[in-house]
């Protein structure tokens, strides 16, 4: 029944191009729900019960598809569901200014894709066999190209997407090749064929076709290059749900990969850990240099990704060493800050949207001064700030709580490589949450506070509800995740407790987050107190409203205010080795008496990108060119090369070489 | 809850003692012991002005500030004696929490669009990112030597029949208390009595505060650097005394350690602006060595 609702869906979604333009949205938003409670009904099932395994009744070339949905698919189908919902909500509010300038075709194809996309990632998760895995991969990819490029009539936007494609296929390339190297020795192109080699071969080089493959999905460094480039390209929506969940598609492939391992569980725990390691620093200070609101979100979802791959690298270590508590730690850790990222993001996302909505800029150079005039919105993006930066009483806290006790858990491991495996994991997880605090401080402080640093055209209104809703459904989540962490970790130990067939006791874990809950309701209970206290003094005083100190200084106006270039310029030498940080400026003249007016401004450049990618393209495209010599134009010398080319293959099969 | 008491008891007096000492050494006879908290008292009384470009950001950040304060207390052990919150891994919570109020406090003085505020703001931001990884390396390294991960269980057994203890408490005590000084904010990376607004770095984040916002800022302030202060005492008094003698070396510690205070802010000059990340890295790599020498008494190296 479910799965007639499921095919319904995807196969009425073909109407959206046949209906008038003002009820398009209705019905996409009526098909996600269709899909979302098919979905979730077989996710309850699962997790309540035992592996669903269902028909799907549509035949590739490789036999019927089946889904098979065991626990972690269905964990990722919730996240899946409850994001794409609040992301299809929001699309209601922020398509409506592009209905009168767009042409039916397009918005149709757009809501067509989102529906797909959605429908698409459901069937990642849910397909064991390879070819339909490959192909419902292929679909997720292209209909996420078709979303970034929205606004395709901006030259740039179609640039960024294409850029986007190109990547997805090197990474569909590797899943490839990795089913198939598995499918050469074990003759079946499925999970299961590569779970049969891993049993039998070296577990090591497969694993890395896997991980790169899925890595260039997640963006793990030096994958990352198109994340910065097509979120802030990408509608806000679509951004949301690309980095909340399609990202994690990569996580899931990893961590379906990892749970099939059976040898050097070691040597490949402390590869994903230094991958997760560097993602994560490397991210975070990227962030930091940024202007644009957007991709400054894009790089924390690189790091955000590294600290999952801290989590999953800790895990397998644990695995390793047969330690089941430490492997709940790790992955547990890692399949939570999962949920968490999705949870965070997609608001940041939102609410970046909104401003961008409202202010019709997101350069925060152009910001500033946001929270007087959309109140609910700052407060969103202040909550998720804390709670990307870890802070408790939100859940972003307690993933990495999960991995903290992992780590410190691991340091007392007798062998020495652990321990200072652990303590350069440790620094460097210390360092990725100081460095967040930073970033978001500047992101917040200097987009929504402050006084405006640029005149706009219109006025500063705040968004229609229907924008807000999704946020505030999302801060609900965030909060029960953190008012009661003891529940959902409980449930995700569960889901790897069936993944890996072991029995796990985690009561000391569990014992410590009912004390975090307990702390988070005294942190509340004391901050309640405190402000009634403030709120009786303030009614009993004078109180009054006058310009900010200026410090004698009484000409003092918004440009005085501290810039994002300021804010970052504390770490322009740390950050100088991986992102080229350069000022642009002309210095005044020895004999200038009366100077024109000067402007300043900052340029940085994606170092690794430059390094590992660009340069080798580079170095292509110069010498491509030489080639052209060929190309003469000359019929006859075009007559010539099929001849040279017979007596090559002659020769090489006189020579026996063929 | 002894802890609990033990906190207040000595933030009676710790400010006045920093106050009475500086001016016993530039020969002045110096206020009473209590005149910081009378000076607080009169500052709860007093109305506010707020700036005309702050928000509501600007209204929550001082109590929410005060709020992790007081909550990061509750956590503090004193010695065998349960803190009122004790968990495995409770200090990774006890500094994410300080997170929280500090995370407040930055964005509330880049609420009021004023540059020099933006500058401490940015500051603290900044010097609080590189003295982190000192502050989790110690108990790391504490953890790593005692094998548990909570405060109380740490230091309950830290000097527990090993002669090697003393060695790290020493070491942990002065990373401690030079976290102490750069939380916050003292001698040498920031003097509290400088007047130029350009060198400042947490005075110069509350210039806009005032009345009874400024005062529970100060209230939490002067909690912070007894929460720091009775970690380090926690690492230095031996646990073979009996209580009330405990009791009595840690209230004279803390004098000790405001005297100390005192003294340094009297003949120390404020370090360079741009050498303070040298100094708090420093730090750190003291608290790298700690974790070294615990892996050697751990037979591990």
């Amino acid at each position: 029944m479910t799965v007639v609702l499921f095919k319904i869906a995807l196969l009425l979604s073909f109407g959206m191009f046949f209906i008038p333009k003002n009820i398009k949205y209705i019905f996409g938003l009526s098909l996600h729900l269709i899909l979302i409670a098919a979905s979730t009904r077989w996710a309850w099932h699962v997790l309540n019960h035992d592996t669903l395994t269902i028909a799907l009744g549509v035949t590739t070339w490789s036999g019927e598809i089946t889904l098979v949905i065991d626990q972690l698919s269905a964990y990722f189908m919730l996240i899946i569901n409850l994001i794409c919902f609040c992301g299809v909500l929001y699309a209601g509010g922020y398509l409506k200014p592009y209905l009168p300038k767009k042409r039916s075709v397009f918005i149709s194809l757009h809501l067509f894709s989102l529906l797909w996309l959605h429908g698409a990632m459901l069937l990642v998760i849910s397909i064991q066999d390879g070819i339909a895995f490959l192909l419902a991969w292929e679909l997720m990819s292209l209909f996420s190209f078709i979303l970034v490029i929205f606004e395709a009539q901006k030259e740039a936007t179609l640039k960024t997407g294409i850029n986007y494609l190109l990547q997805m296929h090197l990474g569909f390339a590797l899943i490839m090749l990795g089913f198939l190297i598995a499918a050469n020795q074990t003759g079946e192109l499925s999970f299961e064929g590569v779970r049969q080699f891993f049993s039998h071969s070296n577990n090591i080089p497969l694993f890395l076709v896997f991980f790169a493959g899925f890595g260039i999905k997640a963006g793990f460094i030096p994958f990352h290059s198109w994340l910065p480039r097509a979120h802030p390209a990408a509608p806000s929506h679509v951004s949301g749900i690309m980095s909340g969940v399609m990202i994690k598609m990569g996580i899931y492939g990893i961590f379906r990969i990892s749970l099939l391992l059976q040898y050097d569980l070691k040597a490949i725990g402390i590869i994903v850990l230094a991958a997760g390691i560097v993602s994560g620093l490397l991210g975070v200070i990227m962030a930091i240099m940024q202007h644009d609101l957007k991709k400054l979100l894009a790089y924390h979802s690189i790091e955000n990704i590294g600290i999952i791959g801290i989590g999953i690298g800790i895990g397998l270590l644990g695995k390793a060493n047969g330690s089941s508590y430490l492997m709940v730690l790790g992955l547990g850790g890692a399949l939570l800050h999962t949920l968490n990222h999705a949870l965070f993001k997609s608001l940041l996302f939102f609410t970046a949207g909104n401003v961008f909505y409202s202010v019709h800029k997101i350069n925060m150079d152009h910001l500033g001064g946001l929270a007087k005039n959309m109140r609910y919105t700052s407060i969103a993006f202040l909550i998720g700030a804390l709670a990307i930066s870890g802070i408790p009483p939100f859940n972003g806290f307690i993933s990495e709580f999960l991995i903290y006790n992992g780590i410190l858990n691991q340091m007392s491991d007798s062998v020495f490589s652990y321990s200072i495996l652990s303590v350069v994991s440790l620094l460097s997880l210390v360092l990725i949450g100081g460095l967040c605090i930073y970033c978001f401080t500047k992101a917040f402080g200097l987009s929504f506070l402050g006084s405006r640093r640029q005149e706009h055209s219109h006025p500063v209104k705040e968004v229609p509800v229907i924008m807000l809703v999704p946020a505030f459904i999302l801060i609900g989540c965030m909060l029960a995740i953190g008012l009661v962490p003891a529940f959902f970790v409980n449930q995700v130990a569960g889901v790897l407790q069936s993944l890996t067939h072991t029995t796990i006791t985690i009561e000391p874990l569990l014992n410590s987050l009912k004390s975090i809950s307990y702390v988070n309701i005294t942190l509340i209970a004391v901050l309640v107190v405190i402000a009634a206290l403030r709120a009786w003094q303030q009614s009993s005083v004078k109180v009054s409203e006058g310009p900010t100190w200026g410090c004698g200084y009484t000409a003092g106006d918004f440009r005085h205010q501290y810039t994002p270039t300021s804010y970052a310029d504390s770490l322009r030498e740390l950050a100088d080795p991986v992102i080229h940080y350069k000022r642009v400026y002309k210095s005044f003249e020895e004999n200038e008496i009366f100077p024109p007016p000067k402007t300043f401004h900052t340029e940085s450049k994606d170092l690794v990108e430059e390094k590992t990618i660009l340069s080798w393209v580079h170095l292509i495209v110069n010498h491509l060119p030489k080639a052209g010599i060929a190309q003469s134009g000359l019929i006859n010398h075009y007559l010539i090369y099929p001849l040279l080319f017979l007596v090559l293959i002659g020769f090489l099969i006189v020579l026996n070489i063929l | 809850m002894l802890s609990l008491i033990l906190i207040l008891a000595s933030a009676i007096y710790f400010p006045g003692v920093i106050v009475k000492t500086k001016a016993m050494f530039s020969g002045r006879k110096g206020p009473g012991i209590l005149q910081p908290w009378h000076d607080i008292y009169r500052l709860l009384k007093k109305g506010s002005v707020y700036s005309t470009s702050s928000s509501f950001v600007f209204q929550i950040g001082a109590p929410i500030y005060l709020a992790t304060v007081i909550v990061a207390s509750l956590f503090i052990p004193f010695e065998e004696n349960n803190a009122i919150f004790s968990f495995a891994g409770d200090f990774v919570f006890f500094a994410y929490v300080l997170g929280l109020g500090r995370f407040m406090l930055i964005v509330s003085a880049l609420d009021v669009s004023s540059g020099f505020e933006g500058m401490g703001a940015n500051r603290e931001a900044f010097y609080s990112m590189l003295m982190e990884p000192a502050f989790f390396i110690l108990l790391g390294s504490l953890a790593l030597f005692t094998g548990y991960s909570s405060f109380h269980d740490i230091f309950a057994n830290l000097h527990y029949n090993s002669y090697f203890s003393f060695i790290i408490a020493v070491i942990a005590g002065y990373v401690l208390a030079n976290i102490t000084l750069v939380e916050t904010s003292r001698l040498p990376v920031d003097d509290p009595l400088t007047h130029l607004e350009l060198t400042m770095v947490h005075e110069v984040m509350v210039l806009d505060h005032s009345g009874f916002d400024l005062g529970i800022i100060k209230i939490a302030n002067n909690l912070k650097f007894i929460l720091f202060s009775m970690l380090s005492a926690n690492c230095l008094i031996p646990q073979s005394l009996n209580i009330w003698m405990r009791m009595g070396i840690l209230l004279s510690m803390q004098v000790l350690f405001a005297a100390g205070i005192g003294w340094l802010e009297s003949f120390r000059a404020r370090n360079k602006m741009a050498m303070n990340a040298q100094y708090i890295l420093s730090v750190n790599a003291v608290a790298l060595i700690l974790i070294f020498v615990v892996m050697i008494i751990k037979n591990k190296i």
